[in-house]
């Protein structure tokens, strides 16, 4: 037993005062006012309002760009309150009911953050022969219909305390959003950094946003635009794909790579980047989506081609039995249901999907893959970059929505 | 009425994890519902490229050796949680200053012997006082274990015979017990080094708390998991499955439901849940202003809550980054460096709540020490912690809201350079800050606060621990978590969560449910 302790003046007080302490702490309840409780909390309310469950949008306007065969769709919040702040280069991931199914397709934000604080936050949508989506959003989403649009999404923004001072954005047909949002947070003054954009498009009709984009790099030094037109030669535009050296022709040391567009450019671009030497942290890529050509990734079981499966779904209370493609994410199946179930980035990085394989077996392709280390030990996926290889049974969670 | 459990817990936070899995070993049909859309609460991950962050663990102590488990090590083998523990290396470096205004750079090792030996090296002439110190610690260790096994009905007998100085030294804070039996001013500074753990400083925390802890650090060592927290939280969420257990992700507690004055179910995200018994990782006042009928709420909760006002302990400020450079290319050598203005608590603590300007205090650690698969071959991956006040960070807007957080990682990622000669700025891959904000938003927690109320004064863990059988007394529901009797901290919440599920079970038996 270690040496006596004592404290106070008399030792045997020392005693006392801890047979006390739940007396004194008593006293102390006691002494305090029988109040109401309140729960309302300055800070809680400050990151829901940047970070909520969802956000109930409605169309405000409409802007056609017609030779580029694309909108833009101007939202406002439906109960007339903010829309939730954001960085530049992120994206909304908005929830659209089309016929039977309940999709989700996540669109980069073309409007700037200061737009945001005025109530006011934009998607564009270019058609897109493949696209499920886009031919509605062209064809049905018009003035005044509401939208639930998650809050603001992905980490494709520029980091200070990460980047170099020079971005140069590569950009193809719609990728050029997070871009414009980009610039136009330099041009008020919320972002600070050097963007030089180079715009892939086909011909100089079809370029998109190529008034907005004139108007800011004539009024902000900081922005710099480079056209390359694949299908037309014509002065002041570079002529061809996005090669390395048109990148080192116009970039400025140091700088970072960041990439936004369809999947043939990031095909073509691979090759291009790796003859910049660049470190992996100097090329920064937006997927948004996951291949097309899933059958023609490495390592997808070849016996599944083709193969249709039996999907047991599991939400909460509720059971779906569902059919499910091998060449199909998991999540298309899912949404063909009609089921409401969360997702958000759709090429497996946000994780906002995940869901746990009860059984079956499936094929998580490497270039998606970024699932957590305990996820991939006990079997869990992101549905929407995972494809069935058997039959499987998942549990997935439940998706926030209005009442 | 939805499907029937017996027990509904919510919050998968480490005290919910740990609650559901102790009611599921006895064999009640659990629910375990979680507002996110991941187990853990704090103790998850995150992915960033090609890294994945620990959130929020530093060291878990209560691993103990797989020979020789001690109690958190123990609990998750009772639960058959099967996790990957990796040692580490040394209790801390802090480079700061001595209370006398000297600098400060010590570097102290793990086991009470080796620890004496490295404070008389600091220290000279320290060693008797220093083991008379630890035979004081090792007799307050055994008491407060002896009376953390009789739930709450120990013997005052043989609390003074067996364990006189538990008694003697119970009421006190930190600096009297230190100051009455005559610990040199540096070896207090040094001791003081745990301090930012808990969010208490050493005038106000109290002593038992304290020694408990440190203790815990020093006799028997730490550990992480080998693959982030979020492979513990898994592997019970795993384990509660294999019990037969639900968990409903991203499902929301709205209102907890009654029969009179006896809960009977819960209103849930996802419809209305039957259930015996409710455990809640959720504050109280929350419970109570949001979550059920208001004329249920005694008097002397309503006490409880103005008493305590909304004194939250420390509110967590991180910087996680992930490196492209080895830990050893960077000149990384220690797992855990705590860089401070002074190494006196109370200065340090008025220091992190004065704002920006005079806070200093960071604590930056790196995996790789530990773990050198904590990331790819050829990167690192660590995080800075400190601390921050509600008004710095409430009054911001969203506009102002990354430009300040930033402020702050420029601030201790500079100091880092500064003090250890660790220049990582160049080398950052992935960069992520999380502020009070980020706390409130994924744990829910009031103003983001992850360690519940102060365990200081009058309500410090001992005192709450006496009164378990007063606080909270609405039937068939209880709260678990930081808010309870034992504080916050990975173990804490984990035994807070047993012990809460046991008097539930007991509550249970008690009806004749």
């Amino acid at each position: 037993m270690a040496a006596e302790v004592k404290i106070g003046l008399i030792g045997a007080l020392d005693m006392l005062k801890f047979k006390n302490m739940a007396k004194v702490r008593e006293k102390a309840i006691q002494a305090a006012p029988a109040l109401e409780i309140t729960a309302d909390y300055e800070i809680n309310n400050k990151a829901k309002a940047l970070h909520p469950d969802y956000q109930e949008l409605v169309v405000d306007k409409v802007i056609d760009h017609e030779g580029a065969g694309a909108k833009t769709f101007i939202m406002r919040s439906k109960d007339g309150g903010p829309v939730a702040y954001f960085r530049a280069g992120q994206y909304l991931s908005l929830k659209l009911k089309i016929g039977e199914s309940a999709v989700s397709r996540p669109y980069s934000i073309s409007s700037s953050p200061k737009d945001a604080l005025n109530g006011v936050v934009s998607v564009t949508v270019r058609s897109n022969p493949d696209g499920f989506a886009a031919g509605y959003m062209l064809d049905e989403f018009k003035e005044g219909d509401e939208v639930l649009s998650s809050g603001p999404q992905g980490n494709f923004y520029y980091e200070e305390l990460r980047d170099p001072k020079n971005i140069m954005a590569l950009a193809g047909g719609s990728g050029i959003t997070p871009f414009l949002s980009m610039a136009q947070a330099i041009a008020e003054g919320t972002e600070d950094f050097d963007l030089t954009i180079i715009f892939g498009s086909r011909t100089r009709d079809q370029i998109l946003f190529r008034k907005e984009l004139d108007w800011i790099t004539l009024k902000c030094n900081k922005v710099h635009v480079v056209h390359v037109l694949s299908d037309e030669e014509a002065e002041g535009f570079e002529h061809g794909f996005i090669t390395a050296d048109i990148i080192k022709k116009y970039a400025k040391e140091p700088y970072s790579v960041f990439v936004c567009g369809p999947e043939a450019m990031y095909k073509f671009l691979n090759g291009e980047l790796d003859k910049l030497g660049l470190p992996k942290k100097n090329i920064r890529c937006e997927m948004l989506g996951v291949t097309k050509k899933i059958a023609d990734a490495e390592g997808f079981p070849a016996e599944a081609k083709g193969k249709e499966f039996d999907l047991k779904v599991r939400q909460g209370t509720r059971e779906y039995d569902l059919k499910a493609c091998a060449e199909e994410p998991i999540l298309v199946a899912i949404e063909r249901a009609g089921i409401v179930a969360p997702s958000r980035c759709r090429s497996g990085e946000c994780g906002w999907c995940r869901s746990k394989v009860l059984s079956g077996t499936y094929f998580a392709p490497a270039e998606n893959e970024n699932r957590r280390w305990a996820d991939i030990k006990w079997d869990y996926i992101h549905p929407c970059a995972t494809f069935p290889a058997s039959d499987m049974v998942i549990e997935i969670p439940a998706e926030y929505t209005p009442k | 009425m939805g499907k029937q459990y017996d027990i509904v817990v919510v919050g998968a936070g480490n005290a919910g994890l740990s609650a559901a899995l102790h009611c599921a070993c006895e064999g009640k049909k659990v629910l375990l519902i979680e507002q996110h859309n991941l187990p853990g609460g704090c103790a998850t991950s995150f992915r960033r490229g090609r890294f994945e962050f620990e959130p929020s663990l530093h060291e878990l102590c209560d691993i103990g050796s797989a020979e020789d488990p001690a109690e958190i090590r123990q609990m998750m083998m009772d639960y058959g949680v099967d996790v990957e523990w990796r040692e580490v290396p040394d209790c801390f470096r802090i480079i700061s200053k001595y209370s006398d205004g000297t600098p400060m750079d010590v570097s102290m090792p793990f086991g009470c012997e080796a620890f004496i030996d490295k404070m008389e090296y600091y220290v000279p002439g320290s060693r008797e006082k220093m083991e008379e110190y630890f035979e004081l610690l090792n007799e307050i260790m055994a008491g407060t274990a002896y009376i953390s096994a009789s739930n709450g009905h120990a013997d005052s007998k043989v609390l003074k015979e067996k364990y006189p100085n538990l008694l003697r030294t119970g009421a006190y804070p930190v600096s009297k017990v230190w100051k009455a039996i005559g610990l040199p001013q540096k070896c207090r500074d040094i001791l003081s080094t745990y301090w930012g753990y808990l969010g208490v400083d050493m005038d106000r925390m109290a002593f038992i708390h304290y020694c408990n802890m440190s203790m815990k650090y020093i006799a028997r060592s730490a550990y992480i998991p080998a693959h982030t927290s979020h492979e513990i939280s898994t592997a019970m969420v795993e384990r509660l499955r294999e019990l037969g257990g639900d968990i409903w992700f991203n499902c929301r507690a709205e209102e907890f439901l009654f029969d009179g004055d006896r809960l009977c179910g819960v209103r849930t995200t996802n419809g209305d849940v039957e259930c015996d018994y409710a455990l809640a990782n959720i504050n109280p006042d929350i419970i109570y202003a949001k979550m059920m009928p208001k004329e249920l709420i005694p008097e002397r909760e309503k006490k409880l809550s103005a008493a305590r006002g909304h004194n939250y302990s420390a509110r967590m400020y991180t910087i996680y980054v992930g490196l492209n450079r080895s830990a050893e290319e960077l000149g990384i050598k220690d797992y855990c460096i705590f860089m401070a203005d002074t190494a006196d608590s109370v200065k340090e603590y008025k220091n992190i709540l004065g704002g920006f300007d005079s806070n200093n205090f960071s604590i930056f650690l790196c995996q790789n020490i530990v773990n050198p698969d904590a990331s790819p071959d050829g990167t690192s991956v660590g995080f800075f912690t400190s601390m921050g006040n509600s008004e710095e960070w409430g009054v911001l807007g969203p506009e102002d809201y990354v430009a300040y957080k930033n402020r702050y990682a420029k601030k201790f990622i500079k100091c880092l350079k500064d003090r250890t000669g660790i220049d990582i700025e160049p080398y950052i891959e992935e960069i992520c800050v999380a502020s009070p904000w980020t706390f409130a938003r994924y744990l829910g927690t009031p103003e983001g606060a992850v360690y519940g109320y102060e365990t200081a004064g009058w309500d410090a863990m001992m005192a709450r621990m006496m009164m378990l059988s007063s606080d909270y007394p609405i039937k068939g529901l209880r709260p678990i978590g930081a808010a309870g009797p034992r504080g916050d901290g990975y173990s804490s919440a984990y035994v807070c969560g047993r012990l809460m599920a046991r008097l539930a079970l007991k509550d249970l038996k008690d009806e004749g449910r």
